[in-house]
C-alpha cells in the first residue's frame, strides 16, 4: 500500500514539472501551429542560467529567479522573432517549422555544453531537507512547494486563458485565425505573446527542475519529448489538455516502474505516445484537428 | 599521418553518403519525413556487430544488417501509415527514441551504455580488410553500388509513383496506385541502406554503444538532405562532401576535446537553421517540404 502511494507521490511531482512544459508548449502550439521543440531548450537553459546566477555568481536567490523568468521570456521571444517570424513571412510549412525548431533545440543544448560543460550540475539551494511523512509515503517540502506552486500557476494560467481578454485573443487565434483577423486581432501580435507565456511558464518549470534534479546538458531534449507526449495524451492544442496528459505521464511512468526496470521509464512515454497517435489521436480531451492545408 | 586522416575522412564520406542518399529517398522522393534514420543505422550496426562476434561470416551479417534494419523499416511503416507531416516526423523520431532506449537498457544482449567492444574489421573472401585504405575500397564500392540502386529507383515507375505520392497522395490514390505499400518500399530501401552504412560503421571503428545513436546524429544527416536540394542526388553528394569536412577544422584549433563535439553539432546546427531561412531549398532542390 505505501509502495504505490509512494509511486503516485512521485508521479504527481513529475507530472507537475510536465505540465508545466505540456502546457507552455500547447499553447504556442495550439496558436502557431507547429511543434516547437526548442521549448525543452527554453526549460533547460532556464536552469543553467539559474545555476549561473545563483551557484556561479552568487547572486541572492529571490533576484537570481527573477532573472531566470525574465530570461526564459527572452529566449522564448528571441526565437520566435529572429527565426520563427522570417519563416513564417515566407510562408513555410508547419514541417519546415518542426526541422528548425528542433535545429534550435540542438543549437542550445551544444551552447550549453560548451559553455558547462558535460558534467551533471547542482544548484544546491535547498540541502536535502528531512521528508515528511504522510501515510507511509515520503515526501520533502521542496516537492509539497513543487506540486503547489504548478498548480496555482497552472490555476492562474487557465484563468487567463478563460476570462481575460487577451487569453480570450488567444483562443479565437487558435480557433480560426482568419476569422479572428477580420475581428482586428493581430495574430502576429498573439503568436509573440504566446511565446512570452509559454516561455515564461517554461523558465518556472526550469526553476522547479533546477531544484529539484540535477542538471545535465540534454535535460531539455528529454523534458520537451514528455512535455509534447503530455500534450498529445490530452488533446494537442488544448491547454487544459496537456495538464491532464503531464499529470497522467508523470503517474503512468511511475508507476509503470514497478513492472519494469528503471532504464525503460523514458520508453514509457513513447509507447503511451504511439498508443494515442494510433488509437485516440484526438487525445483524452478530444479535440478534433481541423484539416489543413 | 596525413595520408590516414585523409582517408579516415573519405571513409566517413562514404558511409554517411549511405545515409544521405537513402535519407533523401525517403525524405525528398516520396515526401516522408523520417526522423528515425538514426535508429534503422543503430539496428544494422548492432546486428552485424552481434552476428559477426557469435561467428557469421562478414558478408552475410552485412547484408542480415540491412534486412533486419528493413524488417524494422516495414514495421514503422505501417504502424505510421496514417500519420503525415508533423505526427509522422514526431512518431519516427519517438522510433528512434524507444530503440535508443532498448539498446541502452537491454545489457544481457547489447551491452547496455558500454555498448560492443572488439568488433572485428571484415574479411570477404579470404581478403582482410584491416587496413584503413582496404577498407576505404570497401565503402566506395558499396557506397557507389547504393548511389547507383537509388538514383535507378528514383528514375523507375516506382520512383515516379513515389514522387506523385509526395506532391498529392489522395490523387495518387485516385489514379489506383497502391501508396501504402510504395511508402513502405520507400522506407523499407531507405532502412535497409541505413543497416548496411551502420554495419560498416560497427565494423570500421570496431566498437559501438548507444551514444553513436543519439538524436544528435540526427541533425547532420537532416542538413545534408536538406543544404543539398530535396529530391536532388547530385546535390546530397556535394553536401555530404561539404558537411562531413566541414567542421573539421575546428580540431586543429586547440581546443578540448570536450568543446569538439559540442561545436561540431552547434555548427550543424547552425547551418541548417540557415539553409532554412536564407535558401530553403538548397543547392538543387526541386520541391520544398510540406
Amino acid at each position: 500500500m505505501s509502495v504505490i502511494l509512494q509511486l503516485i507521490v512521485n508521479g504527481l511531482i513529475t507530472g507537475a514539472i510536465y505540465a508545466l512544459v505540456a502546457s507552455g508548449f500547447s499553447l504556442i502550439y495550439s496558436t502557431n501551429k507547429f511543434i516547437h521543440f526548442a521549448h525543452g531548450a527554453v526549460v533547460a537553459f532556464s536552469a543553467y542560467f539559474l545555476y549561473f546566477l545563483f551557484s556561479m555568481i552568487g547572486m541572492n536567490f529571490g533576484f537570481a529567479v527573477i532573472f531566470t523568468i525574465a530570461f526564459a521570456i527572452l529566449l522564448g521571444w528571441g526565437m520566435n522573432v529572429v527565426v520563427y517570424r522570417q519563416l513564417r513571412k515566407r510562408k513555410t510549412s508547419s514541417v519546415i517549422l518542426l526541422i528548425a525548431s528542433f535545429a534550435l533545440l540542438i543549437l542550445l543544448e551544444s551552447l550549453i555544453l560548451i559553455l558547462f560543460g558535460a558534467t551533471v550540475k547542482t544548484i544546491g539551494f535547498i540541502r536535502a531537507a528531512t521528508s515528511i511523512e504522510i501515510f507511509g509515503a515520503f515526501i520533502t517540502p521542496l516537492q509539497i512547494f513543487i506540486i503547489i506552486s504548478s498548480l496555482v500557476l497552472l490555476s492562474l494560467f487557465l484563468f487567463f486563458m478563460k476570462k481575460v481578454k487577451v487569453g480570450k485573443a488567444m483562443r479565437a487565434v487558435s480557433d480560426n485565425k482568419d476569422v479572428a483577423e477580420i475581428v482586428g486581432i493581430s495574430s502576429e501580435k498573439i503568436y509573440s505573446l504566446s511565446f512570452l507565456i509559454g516561455s515564461g511558464i517554461a523558465g518556472i518549470a526550469g526553476i522547479l527542475v533546477a531544484l529539484e534534479q540535477n542538471l545535465q546538458p540534454m535535460m531539455g531534449t528529454n523534458l520537451m519529448i514528455k512535455g509534447f507526449v503530455a500534450a498529445v495524451i490530452g488533446g494537442i492544442g488544448s491547454v487544459p489538455g496537456a495538464i491532464l496528459g503531464g499529470f497522467f505521464l508523470g503517474l503512468s511512468e511511475n508507476i509503470g516502474v514497478w513492472f519494469l526496470p528503471l532504464g525503460y521509464k523514458d520508453a514509457i512515454a513513447f509507447v503511451i505516445l504511439f498508443i494515442f497517435l494510433l488509437l485516440r489521436p484526438k487525445g483524452i480531451l478530444g479535440i478534433k484537428k481541423r484539416e489543413e492545408k | 599521418m596525413i595520408d590516414a586522416y585523409f582517408t579516415h575522412l573519405l571513409i566517413l564520406i562514404g558511409i554517411y553518403l549511405i545515409l544521405t542518399l537513402s535519407l533523401q529517398l525517403a525524405i525528398g522522393y516520396t515526401g516522408l519525413l523520417n526522423l528515425g534514420h538514426v535508429a534503422f543505422y543503430a539496428i544494422g550496426a548492432y546486428t552485424s556487430a552481434l552476428l559477426v562476434l557469435s561467428g557469421v561470416p562478414f558478408i552475410v551479417s552485412l547484408i542480415l544488417a540491412g534486412i533486419v534494419a528493413m524488417l524494422f523499416g516495414f514495421i514503422l511503416s505501417w504502424g505510421t501509415n496514417k500519420l503525415r507531416g508533423d505526427y509522422l516526423a514526431l512518431a519516427t523520431l519517438g522510433f528512434s527514441f524507444v530503440i535508443y532506449n532498448i539498446l541502452s537498457n537491454w545489457i544481457s544482449f547489447t551491452g547496455g551504455p558500454l555498448g560492443i567492444a572488439g568488433i572485428p574489421k571484415p574479411s570477404l573472401f579470404g581478403i582482410s580488410f584491416s587496413s584503413n585504405f582496404s577498407f576505404f575500397i570497401l565503402t566506395s564500392f558499396i557506397a557507389i553500388i547504393t548511389l547507383i540502386i537509388i538514383w535507378k529507383i528514383t528514375t523507375s515507375p516506382l520512383g515516379r509513383v513515389m514522387k506523385a505520392t509526395r506532391d498529392d497522395e489522395l490523387a495518387t490514390k485516385v489514379l489506383g496506385k497502391n501508396t501504402f505499400k510504395v511508402k513502405t518500399y520507400s522506407l523499407g530501401i531507405a532502412a535497409f541502406f541505413a543497416g548496411i552504412a551502420g554495419s560498416l560503421y560497427a565494423h570500421y571503428i570496431t566498437f559501438i554503444n548507444p551514444s553513436s545513436f543519439t538524436i544528435l546524429q540526427l541533425i547532420p544527416l537532416l542538413a545534408i538532405v536538406i543544404i543539398g536540394g530535396l529530391a536532388s542526388i547530385r546535390g546530397t553528394i556535394l553536401a555530404t562532401i561539404i558537411l562531413v569536412l566541414l567542421p573539421e577544422p575546428i580540431r586543429f584549433l586547440g581546443f578540448s576535446s570536450s568543446v569538439v563535439g559540442p561545436a561540431r553539432q552547434f555548427i550543424y546546427a547552425l547551418i541548417l537553421l540557415l539553409i532554412l531561412m536564407y535558401k530553403p531549398r538548397g543547392f538543387y532542390g526541386k520541391v520544398e517540404l510540406e
